[in-house]
């Protein structure tokens, strides 16, 4: 049960960001109690907006005095639920913080504050011929602060790498205030260990990030793109194989299953993939202009010895874009198929995918779900989505149990449990199939390196707090569908 | 029985006789009490906890030309990871290899390349490093430019903290979010925080062609613009280098480029920096030859530093440098980032040149220093809250302050 902050408290908080940034009613409240992973809900006391580093320093110094817990917050995309409120703590969301700070050309460096969404970065560097790298597929809506916070990947980060090779220098808030300030571009050979690198990926449990340096790259050339249809999966699996060991790197190798294309073929988003297929391979090489097509060829002729019954080679932006369709609206289709979605997350090593999916599928069958898969294939992240209704008690239980499965599954070949989400809240009850208790207990204390009281995001991604997350939220009435990809 | 007796009866006689073997080859600034050489993390775990019982310093070491100095007035073992060595698990279509953190790079680099693959580190004298030794100074080189950092490579490894903890960091997938990042502070902590036993790393397909290309002049310095402007094209090279004077390039300061690819698409971006540039590049005939001389420029000299400053400012880099008379200079000039050697240690030229380097945001670290002066209290401080935040780290993984390189280094 959310208690009601004091007046007094509420009055301060108003006093530091303005009356209009601080949420305490509860219909507004409403709109905070989940975030991308809406199996679970909890009402904060309050939400409270700062547009500064100072005014984030004063907010956490107060809620600090108060021993009130801190759920920072970006855009609420996450899929582990990492901005899950407590009942106890109050939301700093970074909304107002949205700012480009500065766009260094001479550089290839740009300043920004966290709330600044991914796309819009690369929207505002390709005048000049640049880009921000990392792009999770929620990048029209998540925000470069929660980039930092999950360390999040993205389809091309195959290529490229996840968000941690691209965050030079941060600004932080921590416990009690403190503003902290770590790396930088120009003090790259500064002593002193790699603190910038600990924070990403810190799941909100470190500090709030208020500034973020990161390294912009030159916009590519040119792209191609192909589309591999393959009859089964196990094909697609072996095709993806036989790309990487070529020495071929490209910028993307994306897979969706059947059940995911049958999704896809029946709604609004159709994409013209063939519904009978076991699978389609989205490909694509980026770069210099010269050597593409090459590069694209030598990938065709690859799904061909791999049995692809068809390769489709986009030849325009428009048909780039209908080849990505099936992948990108694949989340949002899925709403046909069933009223509920839980998008898993966890990477294998790539030669294992063969046998991962195919025990997957049986997993499946065991407990009855139907699983849809779309998975980012070039590093072994797989994505298996369990479809479900929230409101039949047999199929909650069901998906809970074939989520570890899952989890044992992919630890058991040498993955692990998450690969770009984040543990999160939903992840949690799993961190004891890759990580002994001395491991465990060693990223408590490293926790309490930064936030000593541990207020900043309690119950998050370590597992000693689990029993204060509510299993599942009650019923309602609403779908939990997510109009999302990963 | 004195403490150090008591431990060598816990571990095997060769774990006490391959460390003398190994001491042998290696020159302490101090007499350890004991040279060991353990086999596995648990013989590790078993000196580490005997040492934070006993308040014994250790100081981790393979191979031992790069040791820092450790103070004079306590006792302390030598830790050998010479025999914490060979590749353990190489899944060549996975790209990806785990070995013990003594193995020789050049056995690793050996193993892929025979599967046409690579791990894309060029720090100086690699062929003479382990890869414990690599990944514990953290060391790109140049080639992070077109593959990113040596602590992104980095996907797994076993360490053993200061209290004989055996920890598993990270796995042996690309893509790994489960828990906090505990591999970034240990790439790069030179011993300070935990011995590493075995390292999981990325490997890459080797690139079907490199082409090496450079502009020669007098001076370093005539090359400065023409270095600006490749940082700004629109295709990025694996590698861009400024270099003064070597015998390899007949004695010119050179700027040397590498790029790595399909050969129509090296052939296309030599044309697109020529074009950006303004001036046309020569190809290195004999890259193999200048390669490995520009990769050690500087790092042999008595006294080596590396220093950066933004990229924009390579200028004002320059000039802070050349008050130091460097003998050997190496600048990895898309990240600002040069390593400079010197004839000797000049703690107030050193000082003077760091002052210089932050006011245009730049920072100055001694590498290495030889003489009475060695490093102490030469080059950029961390801040306050960086230090406190170090020690805090340094405090999880090593309670009771036995990793010795982490006494010779300063806190604000």
């Amino acid at each position: 049960m959310t208690c009601p902050l004091a007046p007094g408290i509420v009055a301060a908080l108003r006093e530091i960001v303005g009356a209009d940034h601080v949420i305490t009613d509860a219909d507004r409240l409403m709109v905070y109690e989940s975030d991308g992973l809406t199996q679970y809900r909890v009402t904060p006391r309050a939400v409270v907006l700062p547009a500064s580093t100072e005014e984030v320093a004063g907010v956490v110094r107060l809620l600090h005095v108060e021993g009130i817990e801190i759920v920072p917050r970006g855009a609420g995309t996450g899929l582990s639920g990492g901005a899950l409120p407590t009942a106890d703590g109050v939301i700093v969301g970074t909304a107002r913080m949205n700012q480009i700070q500065t766009i260094d050309t001479a550089n290839r460096l740009a300043r920004v504050q966290p709330g600044v969404i991914n796309a819009r970065l690369t929207e505002a560097t390709q005048p000049f011929g640049l880009y921000y790298a990392p792009d999770p597929s929620s990048q029209s809506t998540c925000t470069l602060g929660g980039n930092v916070a999950e360390n999040s990947g993205g389809p091309h980060c195959l290529k490229y790498g996840v968000t941690a090779r691209y965050v030079t220098g941060l600004t932080l808030v921590l416990a009690g205030g403190r503003v902290v300030r770590l790396g930088g571009a120009g003090r790259a050979a500064a002593p002193g260990l790699d603190l910038v690198g600990l924070f990403v990926g810190s799941e909100g449990c470190f500090g709030i990030a208020t500034e973020i340096e990161v390294r912009l790259l030159p916009v590519a050339q040119g792209v191609r793109t192909l589309l591999g249809i393959f009859d089964t999966m196990e094909a697609a699996g072996h095709a993806v194989t036989e790309i990487m060991a070529s020495g071929l790197l490209p910028a993307a190798v994306e897979i969706v299953d059947r059940a995911t294309i049958e999704a896809v073929e029946a709604s609004v988003f159709a994409a013209g993939y063939p519904t009978d297929a076991g699978a389609a391979l989205v490909i694509e090489f980026d770069g210099t202009e010269a050597g593409l097509s090459d590069d694209a060829d030598r990938a065709a002729a690859c799904c061909v010895n791999a049995g692809a019954r068809e390769v489709r080679r986009a030849t325009s932006e428009a048909e780039r874009v209908a080849l990505w369709k099936g992948r990108k609206k694949a989340f949002g289709a899925m709403g046909r198929i069933a009223p509920d979605l839980l998008v898993q997350d966890a990477t294998v090593p790539r030669t294992r995918l063969p046998e991962v999916l195919a025990q997957i599928a049986a997993i499946g069958e065991k407990y009855q779900l139907k699983i849809a898969n779309v998975f980012h294939a070039g590093d072994g992240n797989l994505h298996p989505n369990l479809l479900f209704d929230r409101h039949d008690p047999d199929e909650l239980a069901s998906v809970e149990a074939a989520s570890k499965a899952i989890m044992q599954l992919c630890v058991d070949v040498g993955g692990t449990i998450t690969g770009e989400h984040g543990v999160g809240v939903d992840k949690r009850v799993y961190m004891d199939l890759v990580h002994n208790k001395q491991e465990l207990a060693m990223l408590r204390l490293v926790r309490r390196v930064f936030d000593p009281d541990g207020l900043f995001n309690p119950g998050k991604v370590l597992p000693d707090e689990v029993e204060a997350v509510p299993p599942f939220a009650e019923a309602d009435s609403g779908s939990s569908v997510l109009e999302v990809t990963t | 029985m004195t403490p150090v007796r008591a431990l060598e009866n816990t571990l095997s006689a060769e774990t006490v006789t391959a460390g003398s073997d190994a001491a042998s080859a290696t020159s302490f600034s101090a007499e350890p009490m004991s040279v060991l050489a353990p086999v596995s993390a648990d013989e590790v775990a078993e000196i580490m906890k005997w040492a934070s019982r006993e308040a014994v310093g250790v100081l981790p070491f393979c191979g031992g030309s790069r040791l820092p100095a450790v103070p004079e007035d306590h006792p302390y073992v030598a830790v050998s990871t010479s025999r914490l060595s060979g590749v353990e698990i190489y899944e060549a279509a996975d790209l990806t290899v785990t070995a013990g953190a003594g193995t020789p790079f050049t056995t690793i680099d050996r193993v892929l390349r025979e599967n046409r693959q690579w791990a894309p580190f060029n720090p100086p004298r690699v062929e003479d490093r382990s890869l414990g030794g690599l990944v514990a100074l953290g060391e790109s080189g140049s080639l992070w430019m077109g593959y990113g950092e040596l602590r992104n490579h980095v996907l797994g490894m076993t360490v053993v903290t200061g209290d004989g903890r055996v920890l598993r960091l990270g796995g042996r997938v690309v893509k790994n979010v489960a828990g906090f990042d505990l591999i970034k502070p240990m790439v790069g902590s030179g011993g300070t925080l935990a011995v590493m036993t075995s390292v999981c790393l990325r490997a890459y397909p080797e690139p079907a062609v490199e082409l090496v290309l450079a502009l020669t002049a007098p001076s370093i310095d005539d090359l400065a613009e023409a270095a600006q402007r490749v940082t700004t094209a629109p295709v990025m090279p694996a590698s861009i280098v400024l270099v003064d004077g070597t015998s390899k390039l007949a004695g010119s300061a050179g700027l040397v480029l590498r790029l790595h690819g399909a050969p129509s698409t090296v052939a296309a971006d030599r044309a697109t920096l020529e074009a950006h540039v303004g001036q046309l590049f020569e190809e290195v005939s004999t890259p193999n030859a200048l390669l490995p001389d520009i990769r050690d420029r500087g790092a042999d000299a008595p006294c080596c530093i590396e220093v950066s400053a933004y990229p924009s400012r390579l200028a004002d880099l320059l000039g802070a440098v050349s008050l130091l008379d460097p003998v050997g200079i190496l600048v990895d000039v898309y990240a600002g980032r040069a390593r400079i050697g010197l004839a000797g240690t000049d703690p107030d030229a050193l000082g003077r040149a760091t002052l210089q380097l932050e006011a245009i945001g730049g920072a100055l670290r001694v590498i290495r220093a030889e003489g009475p002066h060695g490093s102490a209290g030469v080059g950029s401080d961390l801040s306050p809250d960086e230090a406190d935040l170090t020690d805090r780290l340094r405090t999880a993984f090593d309670p009771a302050g036995v990793m010795w390189p982490a006494r010779g280094q300063r806190s604000a």
